[in-house]
């Protein structure tokens, strides 16, 4: 079908009301699958999609909502099957029907969780949604729905349009805070589903149309496609589950939207054909109000839009690039120290991510991958993807939760077409450099050249310029003085001539100058003042962001100075609990008191002075000793056991880092591979135990959560390691830990130690277990016997 | 929103502390923790009240496909004609925090870990307030999970799906069972037209009995 058509022929495109309230009242229990009726029952959904039709809705959906193969998994049918009944009925009804309406592929979602809310991967939720996809010959359009999960939406979204060419709506379930219940909020999905190509977005469930009003007015502020509203028939009484608004009053409160810029109106949950004839009774003879929409430059994260209409941070600091100890982190696939590196850079101010995990001899594309999926894990700030390679760019667009920007396009042939096609499919933002095959040009003309060819080429595949931010390059100074100014003036020109959005990489330029801090400050501060948008510099140097922050407070756009008060104004806390002047401070009584920043300090003065592995043996261990012993008495208790290895970990990391930095690699006592088993995602009980056995100089290789049996038994042998530690949270995980250790068994010659709250030693043993821990501490004790130290 | 209690005393023994009181450090920092768990927390909940059927299999729920079986949520819902199936969660960006927590510094993350445990409770709580406000001519049971006395676990999904718990609280089911969001509880609440015998809430019922976390530290978890 023509979507575009029907929408330029209609003043408004009506849609059709609750299947599942038509289901209930003709008998569907609570908790039966609707979806089967489309083959036991086709008469009954056949009369329910020609109600709908002649009640007035122009698109109707089919009975698929939930036609999924896991929802199907125990009623013996595909989705094929379903579908295609559901379709071939809704088809039918169409033929019956006194006027034309269109039948929708309906696709629900798949009622479990990706990561990380849940357990399931972007690639498999695809495939769900391609089965479904694949299945729906004979329908109109195709419409994703009552979604949660920003990335499960992009996920359906991106199966409709990669294995078909129907029309694709797609509506997600906002709550009174204008947030899904996983956190989405209406820009991030508007600028995310709209920039991968929905045809229409909008707003279904949840509420009534009363309380989804101020949704529906921020949607459509939002975006310039056209806005869905499907709202619930009110709220439903919670014990009886009546709902609470009639049809008439449904269709006034509907109409009532139409100032906001609605173009496409119907019902969800407890409304039936009366509230769809009152809402096109309600609709008649009013003119659609397209509500002029200004797009604006922006990225963002399912819960996170940046807005880039005022000069925003990008932490550089996820990159080996001369960083031995990022470097090491990539080679042993430390997600950690990654997540890491992303909260210190947001601590300091950081408002984006460079994520980069370029290193030879690894994986970029899986490991970029892994480290998508960690930072987005924990965290809200949105990821600049800056890879040099358009499969690991790719890889991360699929995968990426929301809307990022692309590090980078530039004025190459090659580039250009392998990068903008990627801009263009996954709706993100792109860095421009101002380079082509003749290098960087050393003229202000030559840079403005290039990136007007990158606009052009962008423009054509209609790619909007607040999208492309342009890089005018920083070079050192200290090797061409000249060129500073000409890349700020580079930078004032573009921004004015092509309007584009700028970015710079600040640190660049007083390469080999003593004092860099200084240099860099200022070239940043000249930037701003010149149209510089985007810095991408070290977060963590406080002077780089308080340049920032000051440009925002004397630039009027820190209005009344809040956040410059914010960040500044406030007293410098005291430490606390700091009965022992820091001077006099021994590490022994700053892990003993919980004071990580004070350890890490002392463990860094005393490397000057003294040899990493006597600091360990001296005294990290036999601290760590002491409250092990404590804890086994019942002295203290577990908060303040993981609280002294909290401040061993960051001992530990400094001294990594000092070794990292002299060459020099750590003893390693022993490789123990953990992680928790398949089907569970209780993870912190193993972090705990994995922070302990690292602090008493074993590496552990830490598969996470929910792991495969197979890879454990995989990467055991890979590393030929003695000692595997499972955990398991649940009854119904102890299946997996089963599993994992039969595995094992049959593969590998290794001891298996098992933990979790629902383990017992006698069935550890049942399953085979060589040891059971019952904490932390204990798994230590266990190391400590397989490795013989 | 629903207002709600964090019930300090019940997430410091989650954590372990054995019926000891934390010391001064430590109780500042699980009340920091508290105060920013409190701005992640976004309760959101669903019940419906059904009235019961005994059959052989156990006690359908009228209008659904769903019957709870075993013997133990028999004897909780005897005398009562109906029940309410509730299901309540600390939301998802109670598990953010927690995520982010453990990999910024491990005790928060673990403080954090029992106190939203403690939270959904605490919702629990607010919502079995509101309903015995609505019921006041009734009698209302305790609490009763799946995965309590011989309640069996795998009745999780059905529970959901009766309940429509996935657009209506944004709660699902992994393929083990494990809701999601992670601090999200299922109950089973009977309501009865004369005064209900409380039956003692003890470990001899509990299927937990031989692994419970807080029986093996020679505890009992409360309920």
């Amino acid at each position: 079908m023509d979507l575009k058509k029907l929408l330029n022929e209609n003043e408004f495109v009506f849609l059709d009301g609750g299947m599942g309230t038509m289901l209930q009242a003709a008998g569907l229990e609570a908790g039966e699958n609707p979806d089967l009726l489309s083959i036991t029952h086709p008469e009954l959904i056949e009369s329910i999609n020609l109600k709908y039709i002649e009640a007035g809705a122009d698109i109707f959906y089919c009975n698929t909502f939930g036609a999924n193969r896991l929802k199907l998994a125990k009623t013996g049918k595909t989705p094929a099957e379903i579908i295609s009944a559901a379709v071939k009925i809704a088809n039918g009804a169409k033929a019956k029907a006194s006027r034309t309406a269109y039948c929708a592929l309906d696709i629900g979602p798949i009622g479990q969780l990706l990561e990380p809310n849940g357990t399931m991967l972007f690639d498999e939720a695809y495939d769900i949604f391609k089965e479904m996809v694949l299945a729906a010959d004979g329908a109109d359009i195709i419409v994703i729905e009552t979604m949660t999960d920003l990335l499960e939406a992009k996920a359906a979204l991106l199966a409709a349009k990669e294995n078909s060419d129907l029309p694709v709506m797609v509506t997600m379930t906002f709550e009174e805070n204008m947030r899904t219940f996983t956190g989405c909020c209406i820009e991030s999905m508007a600028m995310t589903i709209g920039g991968l190509g929905a045809d229409a977005i909008g707003i279904n469930c949840s509420l009534g149309p009363r309380e989804l009003r101020p949704a529906v007015e921020k949607l459509c502020s939002c975006t310039d496609l056209p806005v869905i509203i499907k709202p619930n028939a009110g709220l439903p009484d919670p014990l009886t589950n009546e709902y609470n608004v009639l049809p008439d009053e449904f269709g006034e409160l509907l109409a009532d939207m139409i100032p906001l810029g609605i173009k496409i109106a119907g019902g969800c949950c407890g409304t039936t054909p009366d509230y769809i004839r009152a809402a096109r009774k309600a609709f008649e003879g009013r003119k659609y109000q397209p509500k002029e929409f200004k797009p604006i430059s922006a990225v963002c994260t399912a819960s996170n839009a940046v807005y880039i209409d005022v000069p925003r941070i990008i932490g550089e600091r996820i990159n080996p690039t001369g960083k031995k100890r990022f470097k090491q982190a990539l080679q042993e696939h430390d997600l950690d120290y990654i997540c890491n590196q992303a909260i210190e850079q947001i601590d300091a101010g950081a408002e984006i991510l460079d994520v980069n995990v370029g290193l030879p001899g690894i994986d970029e594309k899986e490991m970029m991958l892994a480290a998508v999926r960690a930072v987005q894990g924990i965290c809200d700030t949105p990821l600049q993807l800056d890879s040099s390679i358009p499969e690991v760019l790719d890889a991360a667009l699929r995968v990426y939760n929301g809307k990022p920007i692309i590090n980078s396009v530039n004025g190459e042939e090659k580039s250009l077409n392998n990068i903008l096609p990627l801009v263009k499919k996954y709706g993100a933002a792109v860095v421009g450099l101002c380079l082509d095959e003749d290098g960087i040009p050393k003229t202000i003309e030559g840079r403005v050249a290039i990136a007007e060819k990158i606009c052009k080429r962008a423009d054509a595949l209609g790619i909007p310029r607040h999208d492309i931010c342009i890089d005018c390059l920083t070079l050192t100074c200290s090797a061409e003085q000249e060129a500073a100014m000409q890349t700020i003036e580079a930078l004032r020109i573009c921004k004015e001539k092509l309007g584009v959005r700028t970015v710079l990489g600040v640190s660049n330029i007083s390469f080999g100058l003593p004092q860099r801090e200084i240099v860099n400050r200022t070239f940043l501060t000249m930037a701003l003042t010149k149209g510089l948008d985007l810095p991408i510099m070290n977060p963590n140097i406080a002077s780089m962001t308080s340049a920032v922050r000051a440009y925002r407070l004397l630039a009027n756009i820190d209005k009344n100075a809040q956040e410059y008060v914010a960040n500044y104004g406030g007293e410098i806390p005291a430490a606390a609990a700091a009965a022992v002047k820091q001077e006099d401070m021994t590490l022994g009584y700053a892990m003993s008191h919980g004071l990580k920043n004070d350890a890490a300090g002392i463990t860094a003065k005393l490397l000057e002075t003294t040899d990493a592995m006597d600091i360990v043996n001296n005294i990290l261990i036999p601290e760590l000793d002491r409250t092990g012993a404590e804890f086994e008495k019942g002295k203290i208790f577990l908060p303040q056991l993981i609280l002294t290895a909290g401040v061993a970990q960051s001992c530990f990391e400094v001294i990594k880092e000092h070794l990292a930095k002299n060459g020099g690699g750590g003893v390693s006592k022993g490789t123990i591979v953990i992680c928790t088993v398949k089907g569970d995602v209780h993870d912190i009980g193993k972090n705990i135990v994995k922070v302990l056995l690292e602090n008493y100089g074993y590496t552990v290789i830490d598969l996470g959560k929910d792991v495969d049996p197979m890879l454990v038994v995989k990467t055991a042998k890979e590393h030929n390691v003695k000692l595997v530690g499972l955990s398991a949270l649940m009854t119904t995980t102890l299946k997996g830990m089963e599993e994992t250790i039969r595995l094992l068994r049959e593969n590998h010659e290794c001891k298996v130690m098992v933990g979790g709250a629902v383990l017992t030693p006698d069935y550890a043993k049942e399953i085979g277990a060589d040891y059971y821990a019952k904490d932390a501490k204990q798994s230590c004790d266990i190391a400590k016997e397989v490795f013989g130290q | 929103m629903i207002d709600y209690k964090i019930n300090i005393d019940e997430a410091v023994r989650y954590m372990g502390y054995r019926g000891f009181t934390p010391g001064e450090q430590e109780k500042a920092l699980i009340l920091s923790c508290e105060k920013q768990l409190r701005e992640y927390i976004e309760p959101a909940w669903v019940y419906r009240a059904f009235p019961t059927e005994q059959t052989d299999e156990g006690i359908l729920l009228k209008g659904t496909t769903l019957t709870l079986t075993g013997e133990d949520i028999r004897s909780h819902l005897e005398g009562c004609g109906r029940c309410v199936l509730l299901c309540a969660t600390a939301g998802a960006k109670a598990d953010e925090l927690i995520r982010l927590k453990e990999k910024e510094d491990l005790v928060q993350g673990y403080i954090t870990d029992c106190l939203a445990s403690a939270a959904v409770e605490g919702v629990c709580d607010s919502l079995e307030a509101e309903l015995s406000k609505r019921l006041a001519d009734k009698y209302l049971t305790w609490r009763f999970s799946p995965g309590y006395g011989d309640l069996p676990l795998d009745l999780q999904p059905k529970i959901l799906a009766v309940l429509e718990a996935g657009k209506r609280a944004g709660v699902s089911c992994t393929g083990s069972l494990l809701m999601i969001p992670r601090k999200t509880v299922t109950a089973v609440i009977g309501i009865s037209d004369t005064p209900i015998v409380r039956k003692k809430q003890g470990c001899a019922a509990c299927s937990m009995k031989d692994r419970c976390t807080f029986r093996k530290a020679g505890e009992h978890c409360g309920s």
